[in-house]
Formats: C-alpha cells, sequence, structure tokens
C-alpha cells in the first residue's frame, strides 16, 4: 500500500490521472501514516490556509474587532525596514528592574526638579504639560551594555547600545501613548501602557518596559501622551496633534516630550 | 461561522491594499488580526512574546507580497498558511529541530487555492461538523469542541482546563486537523483535480 510522501504530492499538483484515482480511494478513509504526512508537510498550495480558514470559522464570530493601534504600528515599523520589535525590547529589560531600585530616589528628585509646567500650547518644547485632571512627567534613565544605569537629562546624548527606562509620575491613574520620533519624521508609536497614580516605571502588559536605541542615530524624541481612563484618543489623533500642534481641543491630554541625541559608529558622539 | 458577505468585503479591501491604498492596509488588520490570532492560540508551546512576534512577521510577509497576490479572494488562506509557518519555525527553531538559518517556506503569492472559495463552504463546514460530531467521546472530542466550535480557550488555557500538558492540548488539535486536511484533499481529488 502506498502512502502520501513528497513524490506523491508532486504527482497530484500535476493532476497526474493514476495517482489522483489511487489517493482518491486512499484517502476516503482515515489513513495514520497519510494524516501524519500531511500534518508535516505544508501545502500543497493553500490547502493548510484553507484548513485552517474553515476550522476557525466553525466558531461563532466574535463582536466586530477594534484595530490593535500597537500592533499596526509594530508592522509599518517593520514594512519600513525598521526590525525593532518593542516586545522584544521589553523583554529584555524586565531584568534591570532590580537596578532600577537604586535610582528610584535620583529620579524622583529629578521628578521634583523646577520645570515648568505650562499648559499645551501647540508648540512643542520641553515640559509641556497638559491641562487635564491628569497631569504628568517623565524622566529617563539609560541602560548601556557592561555598565550601571544613568539618569539622562533632556537633550543628553546616548549610545545606540542603550536600553532606556521611562520613569513617570501620574497625578491619578490613567493610559498612556508612547510615541517615538526621529528628527523631524512623524512620530512613530510604541505602545500604549497604563499609567498608576503617584510615580512608577512605565510597564506593559509584559513588565517593564525599554526603549532599545539600536539601529537609531540623531536627534530622537520620546512623547509620553497621558490621558484619564475613558477618555481615550486614537493614536492617528495623538500624532497628529504632536505633528501639527494642534490640541486645544484635547485638553484632556498630559505631553510629556523628552529628546536626546543618539551616537552610533557613523556618527560617534563629540569628544 | 463565516459571513460570504464579510469575505467579499475583505476581498474588496485585498484589492484596495493592492492598489496601495494605506487605509486598506490597517482594515486588512483589524479584520483579520483575530482569525491570525486564534490561529496562534493553537500553538501552545508559544508564548505571548512570540505570538505577538509571529504575528508581526506574518502580516510584513504578507503586505510586503500583497500586490502579488494571484487570487484576492484566497488572502485568508494565504495569510493564515503564512502565519502557521512562521509559527511552526519558530517551534522547530525552539526545539533546535531546524537551523536558524532555515525556515519552511510561505505559499507564494502566485498560488490558487485548491477549493473554490465560498461556493462550497457551508458543505465543508458540514462535514467538518460531522467529522467532530462522530470523534468518539473523549478528551480529543472535548479539546477539539473547545477549541474549534466554542472558539473562546486558547490551547493553554485548555490544558489547564482539561489538567494536561499543554503540548498534548496542541497535539490533538493537530491530529484532528490532519483529519480534515486528508478528507479536503480526497475531497478535491474527487472533483477539481479530475
Amino acid at each position: 500500500m502506498r502512502h502520501l510522501d513528497a513524490e506523491a504530492l508532486r504527482a497530484l499538483s500535476a493532476g497526474e490521472r493514476e495517482e489522483v484515482a489511487y489517493f482518491r480511494e486512499h484517502l476516503a478513509r482515515p489513513c495514520e501514516e497519510c494524516m501524519d504526512f500531511l500534518a508535516r508537510t505544508p501545502g500543497p498550495g493553500l490547502l493548510d490556509g484553507q484548513v485552517d480558514e474553515l476550522l476557525l470559522h466553525l466558531a461563532p464570530p466574535r463582536e466586530e474587532p477594534r484595530l490593535d493601534e500597537v500592533g499596526l504600528a509594530r508592522i509599518r515599523r517593520a514594512l519600513r525596514g525598521r526590525a525593532a520589535s518593542p516586545w522584544r525590547k521589553v523583554a529584555a529589560t524586565v531584568a534591570l528592574a532590580a537596578g532600577l531600585a537604586g535610582l528610584v530616589l535620583l529620579t524622583q528628585s529629578q521628578l521634583r526638579s523646577p520645570r515648568q509646567e505650562v499648559a499645551w500650547d501647540g508648540v512643542k518644547g520641553d515640559g509641556l504639560k497638559g491641562v487635564g485632571r491628569l497631569s504628568l512627567e517623565l524622566s529617563v534613565v539609560a541602560h548601556g551594555p557592561g555598565e550601571a544605569l544613568r539618569r539622562l537629562d533632556p537633550g543628553a546624548a546616548a549610545s545606540e547600545a542603550d536600553v532606556l527606562v521611562l520613569r513617570y509620575h501620574a497625578t491619578e491613574a490613567g493610559e498612556a501613548l508612547l510615541f517615538q520620533q526621529r528628527g523631524n519624521a512623524s512620530p512613530e508609536l510604541l505602545g500604549r501602557f497604563p499609567l498608576q497614580a503617584g510615580t512608577h516605571e512605565l510597564e506593559g502588559p509584559q513588565g517593564l518596559v525599554g526603549v532599545s536605541l539600536e539601529g537609531e542615530s540623531g536627534p530622537l524624541t520620546l512623547w509620553l501622551v497621558g490621558f484619564p481612563s475613558g477618555q481615550v484618543p486614537t493614536p492617528d489623533e495623538v500624532r497628529e496633534a504632536l505633528t501639527r500642534g494642534h490640541l486645544e481641543e484635547r485638553e484632556q491630554l498630559s505631553i510629556e516630550r523628552f529628546d536626546l541625541r543618539v551616537h552610533n559608529r557613523q556618527n560617534p558622539r563629540p569628544r | 461561522m463565516r459571513r460570504v458577505g464579510a469575505s467579499r468585503e475583505l476581498t474588496e479591501w485585498v484589492l484596495r491594499a493592492a492598489r496601495g491604498e494605506e487605509p486598506a492596509f490597517s482594515e486588512l488588520y483589524r479584520r483579520s488580526r483575530p482569525l491570525v490570532a486564534r490561529l496562534l492560540a493553537g500553538f501552545a508551546p508559544l508564548d505571548a512574546d512570540e505570538v505577538e512576534d509571529v504575528i508581526q512577521e506574518t502580516y510584513v510577509r504578507a503586505f510586503k507580497a500583497l500586490p502579488r497576490l494571484k487570487e484576492p479572494a484566497a488572502f485568508e488562506a494565504w495569510l493564515l498558511s503564512i502565519a502557521r509557518n512562521r509559527a511552526r519555525t519558530r517551534l522547530e527553531r525552539k526545539s533546535q529541530a531546524r537551523r536558524l538559518d532555515e525556515e519552511i517556506s510561505d505559499p507564494q503569492p502566485e498560488s490558487t487555492p485548491l477549493l473554490p472559495e465560498a461556493l462550497q463552504l457551508e458543505r465543508d463546514m458540514a462535514v467538518v461538523r460531522q467529522l467532530i460530531d462522530e470523534l468518539p467521546e473523549g478528551e480529543e472530542k472535548k479539546t477539539v469542541h473547545l477549541f474549534y466550535v466554542e472558539g473562546q480557550l486558547s490551547a493553554r488555557e485548555i490544558a489547564e482546563k482539561l489538567g494536561v500538558g499543554k503540548s498534548a492540548v496542541t497535539m490533538r488539535l493537530e491530529r484532528f486537523r490532519a483529519r480534515i486536511k486528508q478528507e479536503l484533499l480526497r475531497r478535491v481529488l474527487a472533483g477539481r483535480w479530475e
């Protein structure tokens, strides 16, 4: 008795009559060997996808899906040749959590530093604050390979080997969108995160968030945009607002900007 | 169960994306992601990070090749084929069964579906339901019912619910799926290829 193998599949795909007739009969009953081969072997053609499509549509449809903005942002980023994967970055920095404990006081004192609090006026600049109920402040620490965590001041230089950990202070619980902007390019969404009242590191569902600078070069801006829960703007609205500065009708947003300059081998730090 | 109208709408978005209309990519992603995520929920050994990475890799490959997709109506099947291959490659690399530079190749966008779309869908679904009904009462039937018919729990959650290892759940699902694949191949041989 013959069973499916690569050669048989090729013959079937070519429509060889004898093979078609034989396997039409042979497959009329469950055949463990053929099933095992089919389970291990992709195709032929789109058959695997059609099988999955059929099976996955057996269940009752769920409610109309919402757009996963963060996932789409990752895909757009990868399509532009930026293969960095934010969730991998997260995993890479979870181990930093213990090291951060020693930095809490430093960053807290930085958070308490006398930075000017002004209402968002549509013009980008350091220390911009929203006038909504949620107020947000941001500080950044960098971790390079083989070195301790160091606090970054706005406008500081960082290395492409650094991973940035964000620490925020929120006056109440809410949510935040984190964007990254290279030079004058459009801000790219890195993720959406819950905010807790008080001072905390930015965390996502997988743990502590770290922003890898791998592959970056030149001026880079991080935007952390906070908003009260239940008043969620779309990332496109926020991106548009960040780009054009039209936030007059978005007073519930609290916007924190952090500029830095990334150096790499092609773009070394000036000595 | 899939609505034929929804399938036609999806095809329209595929055509618009193939013409380079940016919002169409968002819409394709919004509409198809739950199905891709559901497929990957059957791969219990993949953790949440890995699932997200596979989803990203799937869409990057699909969106790059979309303009060459010969049969827009086959988008969903093509996308799921890519997702399955990416998940399997990831799992095999994890178990070191496959070298890092090796991977399962995706179906070409020029591929045409073996089964006629939509026309036989209802009949194919009836066949699958019958095959599920005919499974002997036991753990495999329970697993298949929970994952495919109820469609709420992931393979990991089913493993927890049934008190078995997560690989056992994935193996049961793969075994049943192979049975369906055999049946669909036989139906293709009995019809279109002769």
